[in-house]
């Protein structure tokens, strides 16, 4: 059972970093680095020189830096799929009569392995928008289920972990709130992205902060809404240390860094303001919004804990 | 402890790799960014001067300070040539409005391709304005312009020409070669032409 948690537990770190990864290739414009899926430019392994391409191939296509930037992302998948992939045979092994580990545990597993063969349509079409959009929002449902399945078999293993704690009242009822913000300001996030992908189509040669600034009603609705998730965010995280008695650690952690990341959401909602949308503030914001949907999504989740064991 | 209480050691520990995290993406973004700097200096448009279709003159002195991107074509070609013309106006409908940025198609059938030939395909491209003009010279100015001016070779022409687009800069030289039939390519094509837009002449 213990040996389960730890890979269910490694299992959701190894998906953030997939995420953090995917978001590198996004930012570093490396998505094309191999031109072809699963292989790259025809090989298992990567050319290491353009001297190694086959003679069909135009060796301007190639760029080392990119093509292995892409390739890395693709093995870090893999292996993630392959962490993912045990970790659903210990759960049917260890957790069957537990459907609330075993329906989200398999959910995964089926997930991850749409996540790899849909990074082959992502290349072959050549980064569509909205082929891109459904990746990045099928990895956030990926993470939350592997939160939701590590946190309950934590509850299996520890079922004291939210006995002595209080929260204030409807606490889950906020907690939901944010989480459905969050969740709908990614989406919409996607669609800004995808609109600037389009306007970047109609204006070939402006600068990114003027595609920025053309993107028009989706770009209100994003501020509007990250203005009212920062709320949220704040709202519940104050809530949860001013208002707890004796929380689990879980949950104090939990909320001081929903507050950490709220400040860094309005530092990088600021920045965008002024700079437009250099890479790695593009990656950061990406994964600081990854880490808020889960985040709150575990909160909600203790909350829920500890609703059921009180009644 | 009360460190501990005011703030998390869980916490600290996932702060502390974010951040190592953000300077393992800092190095990387980088790399990839000089990775695409090196855009090499192939060589220099030798000067020449064609007649272009539509009447005048075209040639070295009319690149400079535009992008552009030469192909060599003939109309009467069913094989690579209304691939690199589909490729041509898409470039020519994503460009509109942008009068520095030009394509220039060479004919290497110039018996055939007289002017009036050349100017109803432009038409036939809907071409309507100079941002995408059609070339023609002797035989012999051609190979040459294509072997020596571009290093593209030009054996058995018409059948033979290269079918591969060249980049120039404002300044005549050339930066870049891109296949024709393949998306990957002609993306990388609009990138740079993107980059040589912004890079001051």
């Amino acid at each position: 059972m213990r040996i389960t948690y730890r890979f269910a537990w490694i299992s959701t770190i190894a998906t953030y970093l997939v995420i953090f990864t995917g978001g590198l290739v996004r930012v570093s414009g490396a998505g094309l680095g191999c031109p072809d899926w699963p292989k790259c430019f025809g090989r298992w392994i990567p050319p290491l020189s353009s001297s190694q391409l086959a003679p069909s191939i135009d060796p301007s296509q190639f760029n080392f830096t990119l093509a292995w930037i892409e390739y890395a992302n693709r093995l870090c998948g893999l292996a993630l799929g392959i962490l993912i992939a045990i970790t659903a045979v210990l759960v049917i092994i260890n957790f069957a009569r537990r459907v609330r580990i075993l329906v989200p545990s398999i959910v995964a597993g089926l997930i991850v392995a749409f996540l790899g063969w849909q990074g082959g349509e992502v290349v072959t079409s050549e980064l569509d928008p909205t082929i891109v959009s459904v990746h990045a929002l099928l990895s956030l449902v990926l993470v939350s289920l592997m939160i939701f399945v590590t946190q309950q078999i934590h509850y299996v293993l520890y079922p004291d972990a939210e006995k002595g704690s209080i929260y204030p009242a409807r606490i889950r009822y906020w907690l939901s709130l944010a989480w459905g913000l969050s969740l709908a300001q990614v989406l919409v996030g996607t669609q800004v992205r995808g609109t600037i992908e389009i306007i970047s189509r109609i204006m070939p040669l402006a600068d990114d902060r003027v595609w920025l600034s053309n993107t028009g009603s989706v770009l209100y609705l994003h501020t509007i809404l990250g203005i009212m998730v920062i709320a949220a965010g704040v709202f519940v995280g104050i809530a949860v240390i001013l208002r707890s008695t004796n929380p689990s650690s879980l949950m104090r952690e939990g909320a001081w860094a929903i507050l950490l990341l709220m400040f860094l959401d309005i530092v990088l909602g600021f920045g965008f303001l002024l700079t437009g949308v250099p890479a790695l503030m593009e990656i950061l914001h990406l994964w600081v919004s990854s880490f808020v949907v889960g985040l709150i999504l575990m909160m909600r989740t203790a909350a829920m804990q500890k609703e059921r064991i009180a009644s | 402890m009360s460190v501990q209480r005011n703030f998390p050691r869980g916490l600290f520990i996932a702060v502390t790799s974010a951040l190592a995290l953000m300077v393992i993406a800092a190095i990387v973004v980088e790399q990839a960014e000089s990775s695409r700097e090196a855009l090499p200096v192939y060589g220099r448009v030798p000067d020449f001067a064609f007649a272009e279709c539509r009447g005048g003159n075209f040639g070295l002195k009319d690149m400079l300070g535009n992008v552009c991107v030469v192909d060599f074509i003939f109309t009467r070609c069913q094989g690579p040539c209304p691939i690199m013309a589909e490729k041509f106006r898409d470039l020519y409908q994503s460009y509109r409005g942008i009068g520095d940025v030009k394509l220039v198609s060479m004919t290497v059938d110039p018996g055939y391709d007289t002017p009036q030939v050349l100017h109803q395909y432009a038409s036939d491209q809907g071409v309507t304005d100079d941002r995408w003009v059609f070339l023609h010279a002797p035989m012999d100015d051609v190979v040459r312009l294509s072997e020596q001016g571009f290093m593209l070779p030009a054996d058995e022409l018409p059948m033979g020409h290269s079918t591969r687009f060249v980049l120039v800069d404002r300044r005549g030289q050339i930066r870049g070669y891109y296949c024709s039939d393949d998306d990957n390519c002609f993306g990388a094509l609009k990138a740079q032409i993107r980059r040589l837009y912004h890079e001051a002449s």
